[in-house]
């Protein structure tokens, strides 16, 4: 009941957005990620392979200068798929600049980013993904709706979003009829400082085992000063499974990740995470370090080298060594 | 294993040509200022700067146009000293400014109009701004609608990157979309030349930009000058800026205080531009 009432909304707000519809203008843009991947757990090498691990076809169209579209398949080749490649679909949203009478603020509808944390800006300093993402906290893109927008002063941006819950990977059947809220907001009190907050509130997610409740928070710090650019995210997850009555689980981690620019197209990249899945339960923690370097070829064009170390305090699983190489460039056609 | 060691000599050798480049943080020549960005702003930055360097002869300064975007991005990249632009800088921006520790401080130099601008041979002399909009727009195409000769109206406008494209979309055209058949074109000059080549043409340029080739018309009654832009009575104006991290310091504040002097100040007005004094 609760989505048929936002879908009335925002059916309502495209017809007065329709009438904003005149002359257009559209852009298209390939971002492509050629990637090395060597793995090494414990003694055993179990992954030494060239792939395509993603490669981005973003359609951008001004339908007017109140309403832009964005279309974005994801290809790669890095996952099982029919003939050597698998394709998702990562963006497919209309943003409405002139429906809410605040300045700078956009209403957003479709397949759209999800505001928490750092997932919604992650650049891939590092190859490896961001922390939300590779710790399963949230998807990097959801289906749904929301509002987002600049705060005067260049002091910050806040977004509001109800989601499907479940991330784009999944559609039909395994999305289940409870929304997800997010909140999200950051702040630049000086120059060089930046601070926010994030959080997530679902009744239920999934349809297999659903969760009763589950509910995730992010703080997010970044301190730029010089060459020295430090990024820093502490992630919090709950959740209670409906199969097992009162059964609830916490998992907690964080991120520093210190970059140094060294020249103006080389940097010098740190990361270091740890993760804990149930922070009631002992030896069970995850902690990841990164070396890396990025080294801007051309305009659009990086070329990133980074090492990984994984270590898990169980004696059950096995460190792992994992070593990247990437080419990661973009281009995209003037607006026709 | 082989893999590895042949990428990571790959990776060497590319990236080694990364040392030929000074450090970020060194300390910059104090005798070299770099300033990128609005076209209109740039005959000002360069002007300023031959006397300048005429005046200086340690100095060297290097302007480049590209338009206000071009020129605030070079500014957050941390690849120029000074920005031009001929219009504020945007939310946006300043937002992505402030995260990377950049303080973006805009100083005026000067104040322009934009003049609405046809062929010396057009009959019509005067229009309003919902005309101009209507005109842009695509509501109206033919010079008959607004009493002249009856002709298709050839409209000229800037590139979206431009500050004089910005600012006259905002207060002429209410943020609305430029008719798709627009001939776009890259500087204030370009324009000015197209439109007195055109008849039927009608364009928009700063100030600075006009000559006998075209004709202004007034716009809402007053006609574009240095006295009704600074008494406010002509409503297509805007102040001209150069924006800097932080207050200006060295090189940049001894340029900046060049402009804002007497002597500067009179080159702007020679320039075509509303001095600030």
């Amino acid at each position: 009941m609760a989505k048929v009432k936002y879908l009335v909304a925002f059916v309502l707000m495209l017809v007065i957005g329709a009438n904003m519809l005149f002359a257009s203008d559209t852009q298209i843009q390939m971002t492509v990620w050629n990637r090395y991947t060597y793995v090494k757990s414990g003694d055993e090498v179990t992954e030494d392979q060239f792939s395509l691990a993603r490669g981005y076809l973003r359609l951008n169209h001004n339908f007017s200068s109140a309403i832009f579209g964005r279309f974005n398949v994801d290809f790669f080749s890095d996952e099982d798929g029919l003939d050597g490649a698998g394709l998702k679909i990562k963006y497919a949203y209309l943003d409405f600049k002139k429906l809410i009478p605040i300045p700078d603020a956009v209403f957003t509808a479709g397949l759209m980013k999800k505001y928490f944390g750092t997932i919604y800006d992650w650049s891939y300093i590092t190859v490896e993904k961001d922390p939300s993402d590779l710790y399963k906290v949230c998807s990097s893109t959801d289906y749904g709706l929301g509002i987002s927008g600049l705060i005067p002063g260049g002091l910050g941006e806040y977004a509001l979003a109800l989601y499907n819950g479940e991330g784009y990977k999944k559609t039909g059947s395994d999305v289940n009829k409870y929304p997800a809220f997010t909140g999200n907001v950051r702040v630049t009190p000086l120059p060089g400082i930046t601070v926010g907050g994030s959080a997530i509130i679902a009744n239920k997610v999934g349809t297999s085992e659903p969760y009763d409740k589950m509910t995730a928070y992010a703080g997010v710090g970044r301190f730029v000063f010089g060459p020295i650019d430090i990024w820093a995210e502490y992630l919090m997850k709950n959740y209670t499974e409906e199969s097992k009555t009162s059964c609830e689980t916490k998992s907690a981690g964080f991120m520093v990740m210190p970059i140094l620019k060294l020249f103006p197209n080389f940097e010098l990249v740190f990361r270091y995470d740890q993760w804990d899945p149930n922070t009631d339960q002992d030896n069970d923690k995850k902690n990841m370090w990164i070396a890396g370097l990025n080294y801007y070829c051309a305009s659009n064009v990086i070329l990133q080298l980074n090492y990984e170390n994984i270590s898990y305090e169980s004696s059950k699983s096995e460190d792992t060594k994992k070593i990247y190489a990437q080419l990661n460039w973009t281009f995209k056609t003037p607006k026709f | 294993m082989k893999k590895i060691l042949v990428l990571l000599m790959l990776f060497v050798f590319i990236s080694s040509s990364a040392f030929a480049f000074k450090w970020p943080w060194a300390k910059k020549d104090e005798g070299t200022l770099t300033i990128t960005g609005s076209t209109t702003v740039l005959p000002i930055a360069q002007k300023c700067a031959e006397v300048y360097m005429d005046k200086h002869s340690d100095a060297n300064i290097s302007v480049r146009g590209g338009g206000s975007s071009v020129g605030i991005a070079a500014l957050l990249d941390g690849t120029v000293q000074i920005a031009d632009a001929s219009r504020s800088i945007k939310t946006k921006e300043l937002k992505a400014a402030r995260e990377k520790g950049i303080n973006p401080v805009g100083n005026v130099v000067a104040k322009d109009g934009i003049a609405v601008v046809v062929h010396p041979s057009n009959g019509i002399s005067e229009i309003t701004i919902p005309q101009i909009e209507a005109i842009y727009t695509g509501e109206i195409s033919n010079w008959k609608d607004l009493g002249g000769v009856p002709g298709p109206i050839v409209v000229i406008s800037r590139d979206n990157s431009s500050g004089t494209y910005e600012v006259f979309n905002a207060l002429a055209l209410g943020g609305g979309k430029v008719r798709e058949d627009a001939v776009v074109l890259a500087s204030n000059n370009a324009v000015a030349q197209t439109v007195s080549q055109t008849p039927s043409s009608i364009g928009y340029v700063g100030l600075g930009y006009l000559s006998d080739a075209v004709k202004a018309l007034k716009v809402g009654g007053v006609m574009p000058s240095n006295a009704t832009v600074n008494a406010g009575s002509y409503k297509l104006a805007r102040p001209l800026y150069m924006y800097t991290n932080g207050n200006p310091k060295g090189l940049a504040k001894q340029y900046l205080d060049f402009i804002w002097s007497a002597e500067g100040q009179s080159i702007v007005e020679d320039l075509g531009f509303v001095p600030l004094r």
